[in-house]
């Protein structure tokens, strides 16, 4: 971490300063870019812009752009809200990027917007998020989420020593990425670990509070409980406080999904046992390539699901993995 | 009454049902008569059919203590929530304060050595905490005695402006380092002579304090008045506005209160964990008795209304119930118990 955060000062530097003397070969690192895409133009618009997920994969798109040699800016809501997001995408519109990267933060309210965008011959690409119609982009990325889950039951069976029952407690029905997640969990544990006995889900409603009384009443009727999966995490931090107060903190494994820094915090002092990772990162480095791909006329992939990592105590300091925590700053 | 109002007569022509024989001793239907009793019967009705249910796990493994620690912070914020009712108001902003006296409390343990941080840090932030509830809870109570807004409106809009505080000091995210580690095992997960946790403690001693007020003071009378009518009770001299800025303010000091509960026992702000206390909360006090109306309510009755959905959750996941049943489950127990409520006061006011 601390020897790479230099070289992404240098980055950093390098991006305004492209941004500034627009064409300036004084940065270039090596990177493969063609010279005729120097000119080309891409906006990233993220879902909230305070968000580590999100300030992890601008980063990681900002790097790739330089790399590939193209000029990338990068914009976010405020809040997860589609009246603060529409008018910046509006705004970028008139702009006439050749390539657009976008987390919409609706499945509807900006397709209008999009469809216009698209029509003006911007190559749009939808990161993370999407949009129900299924004209607009040329490429949608986002995180494997039943393949997340099936990561989570791998490595949770593993702690556990694949013995006792397992728990999941989500925060509501009907939400389709952690519903997908859920999914996955169960079908791994139920075909790979059929040792383990899997628990009715609990939904506590984004309350910490209900997260914890419904673990210590979990805990009570089946003393063998020895995992539990949690949805977000408001869920996890209900989770460990039961846990803590029931005196099993430790004995019952606690995991959990993304890697923000303050998950990172509660797993290195043992309130969470496993993190699974999305790859912010992946997604931004490669809806980069998907755009510049797309204005090329060169073949693009509709549809990219990427992978989840599971971080440990254990492996947290392997450089492999720990690129995986997102990043507050750049 | 000329007009004939249906249903009136059916229900006179029908005989009284549960009606205490005359028979009984005084003391018998002086406690059948109590509001609380028959709310307190229904509480007893479910923890003897979990134990039954399930007799090597309900109240063994999972003891009253456990119970009792999980519902600490709502009987905190229940009894101030008590006295809003009585006086026939309304506190939607209970959730957001305790989260703004939260936030305002970790910012100062934060830049005083956070998590490593000692005594010192913890007394400045836990009064911060209160100030906090306090002042935001007076200014509520200045809004509806003197500027005359609706309680509904004037919590509703605390309600958001108090977590859009908060929201804008951490930048959206549960700040790090927000609670000192002393705080966290002394309260939060001590225990008094070992045996009960001082969050139970303190939840069991605000109870005590506030039912005494609220049923043998004048503070407590006064509530009572202007909550049966507050004209009269301008009439005979009470300062009507002044009260229900003191009864507003104290709400606020128990979400402070609160505040310091959930940061000890759960180590963090979560901004976005309290969106439905409010509910809960109210929730909780109807269902001891108290009238949305004005003029009727019990802290007994809050604490009895606070442990009836506890009870029932725990007691439906120990039993493996499906939560959509759960959830099922226990709205049909509040509204019943609300029903039994009405039907025994219907009885008493006809005879």
């Amino acid at each position: 971490m601390l020897e790479s955060s230099s070289t992404r000062t240098l980055a950093r530097g390098c991006a305004v300063l492209a941004l500034v003397v627009a064409g300036t070969t004084g940065c270039d690192s090596g990177g493969s870019g063609p010279a005729a895409a120097k000119s080309t133009t891409l906006k990233l618009i993220t879902g909230v812009k305070s968000d580590p997920f999100y300030i992890t994969m601008a980063c990681a798109a900002q790097e790739q752009a330089k790399k590939r040699g193209v000029k990338l800016t990068v914009d976010g809501s405020a809040q997860w809200d589609v009246a603060v997001q529409r008018p910046i995408v509006d705004s970028v519109a008139a702009t006439r990027p050749d390539g657009l990267l976008i987390s919409p933060v609706d499945t509807a309210a900006l397709t209008p917007s999009l469809a216009q965008l698209q029509s003006a011959g911007t190559k749009v690409v939808l990161v993370d998020t999407t949009v129900s119609d299924s004209s607009i982009g040329v490429s949608r990325i986002s995180s494997d989420n039943e393949a997340g889950g099936r990561t989570a039951a791998k490595a949770l069976a593993g702690l556990m020593g694949d013995k006792g029952s397992a728990i999941v407690i989500s925060v509501k029905p009907g939400v389709s990425t952690t519903d997908a997640r859920i999914k996955g969990f169960t079908e791994e544990m139920k075909t790979g670990h059929p040792a383990i006995t899997l628990l009715p889900v609990l939904y506590d409603n984004d309350l910490p509070a209900t997260a914890a009384s419904q673990i210590q009443a979990t805990l009570a009727a089946h003393p063998d409980l020895g995992g539990v999966f949690a949805g977000n995490t408001n869920t996890a931090q209900g989770v460990a406080t039961g846990l803590q107060a029931a005196g099993r903190q430790g004995k019952v494994k606690v995991a959990a999904f993304d890697a923000e820094p303050d998950e990172v915090t509660a797993l290195k002092s043992g309130t969470l046992d496993i993190l699974v990772a999305q790859d912010p990162a992946g997604i931004g480095a490669q809806g980069v390539d998907q755009a510049i791909a797309a204005i090329e006329k060169k073949e693009v992939s509709a549809q990219i699901g990427t992978t989840m990592v599971a971080i440990t105590k254990a492996n947290m300091d392997d450089p492999a993995v720990s690129k995986y925590i997102y990043k507050e700053a750049c | 009454m000329s007009t004939h109002v249906p249903g009136e007569a059916d229900r006179a022509a029908a005989p009284a049902p549960l009606r205490p024989g005359r028979t009984l001793p005084g003391w018998v239907r002086r406690i059948a008569a109590m509001n609380e009793t028959w709310t307190f019967g229904v509480l007893v009705l479910l923890v003897a059919f979990f134990t039954a249910a399930r007799p090597d796990t309900f109240l063994t493994r999972y003891d009253i203590t456990q119970i009792a620690t999980n519902a600490a912070i709502y009987l905190v914020l229940g009894v101030g929530m008590t006295f809003v009712i009585i006086v026939a108001g309304i506190d939607l902003s209970v959730g957001s304060v305790l989260v703004l006296s939260a936030v305002l409390s970790a910012e100062y343990t934060i830049h005083h050595g956070g998590a490593g941080s000692g005594w010192g840090t913890v007394a400045v932030s836990t009064l911060i905490a209160l100030v906090t509830g306090v002042v935001w809870g007076g200014l509520q109570g200045w809004l509806v005695a003197k500027a005359k807004v609706p309680p509904l409106i004037v919590t509703l809009g605390g309600f958001g402006a108090a977590l859009g505080l908060a929201q804008i000091i951490t930048g959206g995210q549960d700040p790090t380092g927000a609670v000192s580690g002393e705080l966290q095992h002394s309260i939060g997960f001590g225990k008094l002579f070992g045996q009960i946790p001082w969050l139970v403690v303190i939840a069991f001693a605000t109870t005590v304090v506030f039912g005494l007020v609220l049923a043998f003071t004048r503070f407590g009378r006064y509530t009572y008045a202007i909550g049966s009518n507050p004209e009269a009770a301008r009439r005979v001299g009470i300062d009507v506005d002044r009260h229900l800025v003191k009864i507003y303010a104290l709400t606020g000091l128990l979400s402070g209160l609160g505040s310091v509960m959930w940061l000890a026992y759960f180590g963090t702000t979560s901004i976005a964990g309290h969106s439905s206390d409010n509910l809960k909360v109210i929730t909780a006090v109807v269902l001891g008795g108290a009238s949305l109306f004005g003029g009727r309510g019990s802290v007994l009755g809050t604490v009895i209304g606070v442990f009836i959905p506890a009870v029932l959750t725990t007691g439906l996941i120990i039993m493996d119930v499906q939560q959509y049943w759960q959830d099922v489950a226990i709205g049909i127990v509040l509204v019943a118990a609300v029903y039994l409520d009405q039907f025994r006061r219907r009885g008493r006011e006809r005879g």
